[in-house]
């Protein structure tokens, strides 16, 4: 170093660097910020207190440092600063002076401050570079503010320009001298079109903005003022401006336009006041009624044809309740349903009720009552629309009395009747219907009332396939049919259908009615006259096999054709006789008094008072009258012929009683005795007379025969079971 | 003379006078009369005992079918004809296979049926 050659220049006159270091770190702390001193080769040779507090440290000046006491050091974007290239490095090598330069400390700590530093390079009288002074101050909270500062402004500018609000601002000329994306986007303006341009030219009234610039100019705040905006598209847009100007020197400076659109809300307005006017228009003019009540239902609004309706005038109206003018009967019903109502319990409701005019005719209203409420839900006042409904009523009315009747009608009817809508459901069956059924048919039950059904040929028929089922299915009478219904109980009714479906007045299929006619009677009679005829075949080829049978005897035992004449003529009428009694009984019974008179009728004739026929009455089985016929035919045509009566003063004694034989079986006993005829001769061989009596009273009805041959006259004793002779009469 | 010759016969028949000309016409075909019964216990009673070769049964004997009694011989393997004043169509099914008489009948109608019953044709 030349430090001490150049001393005696120096001391002659010191330079800056000289009387700075001569002075030591007490020049230093004079300073109102921190600062040091370095020599010309950057070493540190002095430092006042405040620079250590920046750098956090008190370097030792025997260390030799160089440039600078921090620990260590960036530029303001953060990048690391060596100290050999730090400003101070600069100042002492090359003589550069630095100006309010920012630059980062980090304390040994690692705490950091941004500071301004200047540094001045320190010459001799000869130009030479003898040291540098730093001088730097603590801007760290400087920074910091206007770090919050930007922060802010690129808030504002970022509200301003993204704000869902549209803002301009204006000059005090009227210029617009920006305006946000929400602006612009609402006209349909780019930028370059709107700012720089005069406010009045977007204006669609020229002297709404002209008040509006007047008053801004004279310091008063618009808040909501409506106007008019042009759009680009030529579309007008209704805004709300609120705005307010800002001074300077009482001059406005310009001012700030907050501007909403409220074109939609202000189209909704208008069809909202379209339609309330359409509304009132409609509710005078509506042929139906409407009125508006309060809580208690006293009428606050009503239109002429509820007026009318009533017979009442509007004036008489509204100051009465709509309970004064109702059928007490339905007075209560309506006014505690208004009530629910008005409570908010129901949001509305209908009821049909009846209704007094002013000249007391009544009227049937159809009322549907709803409220209207604010926003918070308060009633605010009912609406009941009402409709005159008397008409369709007394036709309904009308009509279910006429229902009420056919119902009774067809309850009364003595055949089963039943109706089903058209999908086969059972919608009504009368008594008869229950009865043939013989059970009650539940609701929702298809197609037929009866528990089971079969067609007449005993085959079971499901209910589906039944003719009620056709009938509807194919939308067709059925006619001509017939089945079998089964009760519950087992027993079974043979019926004839008369399916019908039923329609509307446009033809369409509503259901159907059928009719069950019971047939049991016929069919009971079609089985009697069957068994009737088929018993008259049977008797008819018997009776011409026991005529077969008499010829056929007859013939081989008869001598002559005289006699066989005589004989069979007397068997085929004493056979005609039986068939005739049983013919009056309908071939149940024939009395024995009867049928022994009318065989012994014509002897009875022949010999007066000699015939005595008696005994206690007893009707004979058919079988048994025609055997006993038989018997007692033969006994009496020998009579006539050999025994008493072919005399002139024999008797015959026919009589009979009930005894009980000695087993203790009732029997039937039959006497016949001839008295006074000529003397009996038994006969020599046994005829066909004889084995016809034993057949028909000992195998036919098991009886016994006992024939004597007494030379008194003939005597013949019958016995026969009563168990096969008697019928039950 | 005739191939019926000593037929044991059971006559069941309620009406007397019919009977004795049946009872008459099996005695002309040669058969015996092994039996006879006009009610239907009494039939049956018949039927399962007598010792018999074949049996003519009125359908309707005293008001009451023969059926029983006709079950009886069926089961003994006795052939029997059936005799009726209804017709053939009142013989049930399961005894449509014996013969029927239909009433009145001649000679021959009752020969021809005992040799059909009997599952022999008369020799000519």
């Amino acid at each position: 170093m030349s430090t001490v050659e150049e001393f005696p220049l120096a001391a002659r006159r010191p330079t800056e660097y000289d009387l700075l270091l001569a002075g030591g770190p007490t020049v230093l702390e004079a300073f109102p910020a921190a600062a040091y001193l370095c020599d010309a080769a950057g070493v540190l040779v002095s430092y006042n207190s405040e620079a250590a507090r920046l750098w956090g440290r008190a370097p030792d000046l025997q260390s030799q440092e160089r440039f600078c006491g921090s620990h260590r050091l960036f530029l303001p974007d953060q990048t690391p600063l060596p100290h050999e290239h730090c400003p101070m490095a600069a100042a002492v090598i090359q003589g550069t002076e630095t100006r309010n330069a920012e630059v980062v400390i980090e304390r040994p700590d690692g705490s950091r401050c941004t500071v301004m530093v200047n540094i001045r390079p320190l010459k001799n009288h000869r130009g030479e570079i003898q040291g540098a002074v730093n001088c730097f101050q603590d801007i760290t909270a400087r920074k910091a503010m206007e770090q919050e500062l930007r922060d802010r402004n690129r808030d504002l500018e970022d509200f301003f320009e993204n704000s869902a609000v549209g803002l301009h601002v204006v000059s005090g000329e009227g210029i617009i001298l920006r305006a946000n994306k929400a602006e612009l986007e609402m006209l349909g303006y780019t930028a370059e079109e709107y700012v720089g341009r005069h406010i009045a030219e977007f204006h669609a009234d020229a002297p709404v903005i002209g008040e509006i610039l007047q008053r801004l100019a004279l310091g008063q705040q618009l808040v909501r003022q409506p106007a008019r905006l042009r759009a680009k598209d030529g579309s007008i847009k209704h805004v709300l401006i609120t705005s307010n100007g800002r001074f300077a020197e009482g001059r406005m400076m310009n001012t700030r336009c907050f501007t909403s659109d409220v074109t939609d809300l202000y189209q909704a307005e208008h069809a909202l006041r379209d339609s309330e006017g359409r509304l009132a228009a409609t509710y005078n003019a509506a042929t139906i009624g409407i009125s508006e009540a309060d809580e208690h239902g006293n009428l606050l609004r009503v239109n002429d044809a509820f007026c009318k309706m009533l017979g009442r005038t509007r004036e008489q109206l509204l100051s009465m309740n709509f309970a004064d003018y109702t059928h007490e009967s339905d007075r209560a019903n309506d006014l505690s349903h208004y009530a629910r109502q008005v409570r908010g319990e129901i949001p509305s409701y209908a009821i049909r009720k009846r209704a007094y005019r002013i000249d007391g005719t009544m009227l049937y209203l159809d009322v549907h009552s709803s409220s209207v409420r604010d926003a918070n839900g308060r009633f605010q006042y009912g609406v009941r629309v009402l409709q005159d409904v008397t008409a369709a009523q007394n036709a309904e009315n009308r009509l279910r009395e006429s229902e009420r009747q056919m119902r009774d009608l067809l309850e009364a009817l003595p055949a089963a009747v039943y109706t089903t809508d058209a999908a086969g459901r059972i919608t009504f069956y009368n008594k008869a219907a229950v009865e043939m059924a013989g059970r009650t048919p539940s609701a929702g039950e298809q197609w037929c009332v009866t528990w089971r059904l079969y067609t007449p040929d005993g085959v079971p028929l499901p209910h589906d396939q039944c003719p009620m089922a056709i009938a509807l299915k194919e939308d067709r009478p059925v006619r001509g049919a017939e089945a079998i219904a089964e009760r519950p109980d087992g027993t079974r009714v043979p019926f004839v259908p008369f399916p019908t479906p039923l329609h509307d007045a446009d033809g369409k299929l509503i259901g159907a009615i059928n009719m069950l006619v019971d047939i049991s009677d016929r069919k009971h009679a079609e089985n009697r006259q069957k068994v009737l005829i088929d018993e008259l075949n049977h008797r008819v080829k018997n009776t011409l096999a026991t005529v077969q049978s008499l010829a056929m005897q007859t013939a081989r035992h008869a001598g002559s054709l005289p006699g066989f004449v005589d004989k069979f003529q007397a068997r085929l009428m004493a056979l005609a006789r039986a068939h005739d009694l049983l013919t009056e009984s309908r071939w149940e019974h024939a009395p024995l008094q009867a049928l022994a008179s009318q065989l012994l009728a014509p002897m009875a004739d022949a010999a007066p008072g000699r015939v005595s026929i008696g005994g206690p009455p007893i009707a004979l089985t058919p079988r048994a009258a025609v055997a006993l016929t038989m018997a007692i035919n033969e006994l009496a045509t020998n009579a006539a012929k050999y025994g008493s009566l072919s005399s002139d003063e024999g008797t015959l004694l026919l009589q009979w009683s009930l005894r009980d034989s000695p087993e203790g079986r009732a029997m039937l006993a039959i006497e016949w005795r001839e008295h006074g005829g000529p003397a009996v001769l038994a006969p020599t061989r046994r005829g066909f007379g004889r084995r016809l009596m034993q057949r028909c009273i000992e195998t036919d009805l098991r009886g016994s025969l006992d024939l004597n041959f007494d030379a008194e006259g003939l005597r013949c004793q019958m016995m026969i079971p009563i168990a096969s002779c008697a019928a039950n009469v | 003379m005739s191939e019926l010759d000593g037929l044991r016969v059971l006559v069941v028949e309620d009406e007397g006078p019919v009977a004795l000309l049946i009872e008459d016409m099996l005695l002309e075909l040669g058969c015996e009369l092994a039996a006879s019964a006009a009610d239907v216990d009494e039939a049956c009673r018949l039927a399962a005992s007598e010792n018999i070769d074949f049996a003519l049964l009125d359908l309707n004997i005293g008001g009451c079918s023969s059926l029983p009694a006709a079950q009886i011989l069926h089961r003994r393997g006795i052939p029997f004809v059936f005799s009726t004043g209804y017709g053939v169509s009142r013989v049930p099914a399961e005894f449509q296979s014996y013969p029927s008489l239909a009433k009145p009948y001649v000679l021959s109608d009752l020969e021809a049926k005992i040799l059909l019953a009997l599952d022999r044709s008369p020799r000519c």
